[in-house]
């Protein structure tokens, strides 16, 4: 039980460290083709306010909601691991 | 310093290479002659050996599930069979016991083989006394049957591809933190030295002043 709880709190940690890691280079390529694509149109608008309102949408949209794979992915493979190697 | 730098980077191949080597999962055809459980005393080589039954206790000493085995080319191969529990390995094995049972059962002399496709990690070597880890056990018609190694494959694509992902982050951190703050820095050195031409041309006007007007 001891070396479950280890794995689960130091999986955790890595997972959250990975986490926060992706969701900073996600938001900064949005942010960088936010920038591009008002450096080629010269709008709509102007410029701050452009990047503003396309980065509130990122916060709501689905790339955003789909970092938590980062949680998810791992705990299906372990599962998956158990599953395949101790009962299948 | 070449020699240094080659030697160097030798070792570190040597060393992931014998890390991979070691931890990814192999499989051996081989017929299975015999298997016992004996105590282990852990020595020098408490390293090369994993961890005791999920559940049970931690002590210096346990005893130990072996498999015997004759490879199809005649030599003897023993594997050990231990839980890796919720440790590294990272195989969550918890069924060493019925794995002993299966290996059991598919004893066979050399006169009428059975042949076993053992898949296991690590290494034999007698110098240690370290034996592979037995991760599960099937049959196979004969001694000649080949596996491709797809997770192994699939392994190494997905390292590569996390790998690629760590680089491409790193890249832009670079490209959008720490290129701009140092341009940045570069401008204050530029401003501070600016300010700095600026005041010493108020010094030198000043000290202009104290001297006589040109003779005439």
């Amino acid at each position: 039980m001891i070396g479950f709880i280890r794995l689960a709190v130091f999986g955790f940690i890595g997972l959250t460290v990975l986490y926060f890691l992706v969701s900073i280079y996600s938001r900064s390529t949005r942010r960088e083709e936010l920038e591009k694509a008002w450096g080629a149109e010269q709008g709509p608008g102007d410029r701050d306010g452009f990047i503003a309102a396309g980065m509130a949408e990122y916060e709501k949209g689905l790339r955003k909601k789909l970092i938590w794979l980062v949680y998810v992915i791992p705990t299906l493979a372990v599962i998956a691991a158990v599953y395949l190697l101790n009962f299948a | 310093m070449r020699y240094v730098k080659w030697t160097f980077i030798a070792i570190i191949a040597l060393l992931l290479f014998s890390f991979f080597h070691y931890t990814l999962p192999q499989t051996d055809i081989a017929r299975v002659v015999g298997t016992e459980n004996r105590r282990i005393d852990f020595g020098e080589n408490s390293f090369f050996w994993a961890s005791p039954d999920v559940g049970t206790a931690i002590d210096k000493n346990r005893d130990v599930f072996f498999i015997q085995t004759f490879r199809a080319d005649g030599k003897p191969m023993v594997y050990r069979n231990e839980d890796t529990g919720w440790g590294w390995p990272p195989y969550f094995k918890l069924d060493s016991s019925n794995l002993q049972a299966e290996a059991q059962n598919m004893v066979s002399n050399s006169d009428n083989p059975r042949w076993a496709a053992i898949t296991h990690y690590g290494w034999r070597n007698e110098f240690l006394t370290i034996f592979p880890n037995a991760i599960s056990i099937r049959s196979v018609e004969g001694p000649d049957v080949g596996f491709f190694p797809w997770f192994n494959v699939m392994f190494f694509i997905v390292l590569g591809g996390v790998l690629l992902m760590l680089w491409r982050m790193w890249a832009q951190f670079r490209e959008r933190t720490i290129d701009p703050a140092l341009e940045s820095i570069g401008d204050t050195i530029d401003e501070v030295d600016a300010k700095a031409d600026n005041l010493w041309a108020r010094v030198t006007r000043w000290l202009g002043s104290w001297k006589g007007k040109p003779r005439r």
